[in-house]
């Protein structure tokens, strides 16, 4: 079942080093669409995923920095990478090879793309 | 039930079994709290899981309501038969996390629950006098 975030997503997940790309609602934290490999667990992902993010806009408003933009998390085996919005999170699950600044330029667009 | 609480960050838990009965709780503090949202708890279970069957030919399998204070309802299949769980939670935490944390408790619950009790088979009049000389047998020490 495609969604009007489908033909984004598949562009997303096209990236080299992407492995899979979600659009999850800010609050609920519940993929809303999804593009990933088999055998991943995308609802695991964007409840915590959805989480995260929220908690760094909380740290973000706490710190007086204002609100945030795009967030990265680096781990052993790849990266993370989250932009969000009022109600929408654009997740990017990405390899350690993967070149992050494409791919944030890649979800600005997408971004863009959803406004 | 703790670590579930903890992980997911809720303001109240109740596990409770479709008769309504509590089987444990966190988070209320007065008795008649706790039983009377597990009245509740196990009528709207009831309910929901009857709609289901009349609109669909299976129950509903969970309840989301809310929007600021939310209220999620599921049912945890065990070997002793299904236990009702009851949670309210808030903007701390998301309908997300406390429904990966609830599939965690529901295998946690399932692995934990106790066996069911063996069912004895009735005893015939064959078989009774069989069954009372062995232990008689058992008991004099003749065995």
């Amino acid at each position: 079942m495609s969604t009007q975030f489908t033909a984004v997503l598949d562009a997303l997940t096209r990236q080299r080093g992407v492995r899979a790309s979600m659009v999850v609602d800010a609050a609920d934290g519940i993929a809303i669409d999804w593009n990933l490999q088999f055998g991943q667990d995308g609802d695991r992902v964007a409840a915590l995923a959805g989480s995260l993010y929220r908690k760094a806009c909380q740290s973000a408003l706490a710190a007086g920095l204002g609100s945030t933009g795009f967030m990265q998390l680096e781990a052993d085996a790849g990266t993370l990478c989250l932009l969000g919005g009022e109600t929408l999170v654009l997740v990017v699950v990405a390899e350690r090879d993967a070149n992050v600044g494409l791919i944030r330029m890649e979800m600005r667009r997408a971004a863009q793309a959803f406004a | 039930m703790t670590r579930f609480v903890k992980d997911a960050g809720v303001r109240l838990a109740l596990l409770l079994l479709p008769s309504g009965q509590v089987l444990a709780q966190f988070g209320f503090t007065r008795a008649m709290d706790v039983m009377s949202a597990c009245a509740l708890a196990a009528a709207i279970h009831a309910s929901s899981a009857e709609l289901g069957r009349m609109l669909d030919g299976k129950p509903f399998s969970g309840l989301h309501a809310g929007r600021v204070r939310q209220l999620f309802l599921a049912e945890a299949q065990t070997a002793r038969g299904p236990y009702i769980f009851l949670t309210v939670f808030d903007a701390d935490t998301s309908l997300g996390l406390v429904r990966m944390y609830c599939d965690e408790l529901k295998v946690n619950l399932a692995a934990a629950a106790p066996p069911p009790a063996a069912i004895q088979e009735p005893v015939s009049d064959s078989t009774f006098e069989g069954e009372l000389n062995k232990n008689l047998a058992v008991l004099f020490g003749r065995v």
